[in-house]
């Protein structure tokens, strides 16, 4: 079993959606209310993106994804006996920086509405109040994963975000200072090293899912 | 629904395996775990963040109270999830092409796997499993997966000239700056945001 890779962990998780429809309603609906997984799914359509999102205000999350397994597929012909699930699965899976117990402490504590919003519709999250039965809920929910890939780093989030800053900003130097003498390039070195403060790993850096670059 | 997000692609591929070779599965992975090396095919593509294989038992979906129907499955299930920098049929062909054994390895006791060659059989399979996301995140939608680790091992050099170099005279100075540059010009280079279609370069620009 590998839920991680160094200090990177790979969460698989498979909460299940209540069966039958919603008590919302909706000023857009005549009836009285949408299946839970309507529910869920609008709900995510409708949830901040890229540095506004939910996982950017949760610390050390790389990637993450929230989708819906409403059944499993079969396209074998009748050669074999099929599969239909009786509930539908919000699977919410990430990949992040540290261990399990704090990180979801942190998309609790930094996002408790969203969190309830979208997990609400999921079998006994009534019973969920505070960070520790949520963190309970989630591990109920998670699923061991088998073989957990690193095809990047297990650095925390705000060094890569630095990194990556850094990163940026020396290539633009680099090219600023082609030709010139040492005492030109030092200076300007310093210059730079003042402007991008390598010892402070969060500023300046690159924000949590940010899309677009500044050059400053 | 959105697979993408800047440069990363999410993807989730679900197929079935019969409960007694999903056994052999675990062992096949665990084999994979132990040694390491069978792994260099997927190093060496070089475009996937994080991936991973999850063998969910037939009586291992989850069960958290007595109004949830208990499931009643057939076959053990395994999930497949990456987050790869480029576009789906890029991937697939990179997959196929660069480590068709080892794909054969992972998916070959999956019900109706046509292996990873002939090409468009495997497209079909992997198209016909897959489950669209949702929602999706990435920390750093301007960068690729080598550019998180270039970027790391450049910070980290970089920091380590500054100790050693900024003392020096002028002229030493611009030596170790140019042997710096030569070390690490595999690292450097522009970001810049993700293809103009993407979902959240539209989300981006409606909100600007």
């Amino acid at each position: 079993m590998a839920n991680t890779s160094g200090r990177a962990y790979g969460l698989t998780t498979l909460c299940p959606i209540i069966n039958g429809v919603s008590s919302n309603k909706h000023a857009f609906s005549q009836s009285a209310g949408e299946s839970h997984d309507k529910e869920i799914r609008r709900v995510l359509q409708s949830l901040p993106l890229n540095e506004n999102s939910l996982f950017a205000n949760t610390d050390n999350t790389y990637l993450a994804r929230l989708f819906i397994l409403n059944d499993v597929f079969f396209q074998q012909g009748n050669d074999y006996k099929r599969d239909q699930l009786k509930s539908k699965y919000l699977c919410f899976n990430s990949n992040f920086h540290g261990d399990l117990e704090p990180y979801l402490t942190s998309l609790w504590s930094n996002n408790e509405s969203q969190v309830r919003e979208i997990w609400q519709h999921c079998v006994a999250f009534e019973h969920v109040s505070n960070a520790d039965d949520f963190v309970g809920y989630i591990k109920s929910c998670q699923v061991k994963t088998t073989l957990f890939f690193n095809g990047s780093n297990d650095e925390p989030v705000a060094k890569q975000l630095k990194a990556l800053y850094v990163k940026q900003m020396f290539s633009e130097f680099v090219l600023t200072q082609q030709g010139k003498s040492g005492a030109e390039v030092k200076q300007a070195f310093k210059y730079f090293l003042q402007r991008v403060q390598l010892n402070d790993i969060n500023s300046p850096s690159w924000k949590p899912g940010q899309t677009q670059i500044q050059l400053t | 629904m959105s697979n993408v997000a800047g440069k990363a692609y999410a993807m989730n591929v679900i197929t079935p395996v019969p409960w007694w070779k999903a056994i052999w599965q675990r062992a096949a992975f665990a084999f994979v775990v132990a040694f390491p090396s069978n792994l260099k095919g997927l190093i060496n593509l070089s475009l996937i963040h994080y991936a991973r294989w999850t063998i969910i038992g037939r009586n291992s979906f989850p069960h958290l109270a007595p109004s949830q129907p208990k499931e009643d499955l057939n076959y053990s299930y395994m999930m497949f999830e990456s987050n790869f920098n480029g576009s789906w049929d890029q991937y697939i062909d990179s997959f196929s092409f660069a480590i068709p054994t080892g794909l054969d390895l992972f998916w070959k006791y999956n019900i109706g796997y046509p292996k990873s060659i002939p090409l468009h059989d495997f497209y079909d399979y992997i198209r016909f499993n897959q489950v669209e996301t949702d929602y999706f995140y990435n920390a750093y939608p301007c960068a690729s997966s080598n550019d998180v680790k270039s970027a790391t091992a450049l910070f980290d050099n970089l920091k380590e000239f500054t100790e050693d170099c900024l003392g020096l005279e002028d002229d030493e100075f611009l030596v170790a700056y140019n042997k710096l540059l030569l070390e690490n010009q595999s690292s450097l280079g522009s970001m810049d945001i993700g293809p103009a279609f993407t979902p959240s370069m539209i989300h981006q620009k409606e909100l600007s």
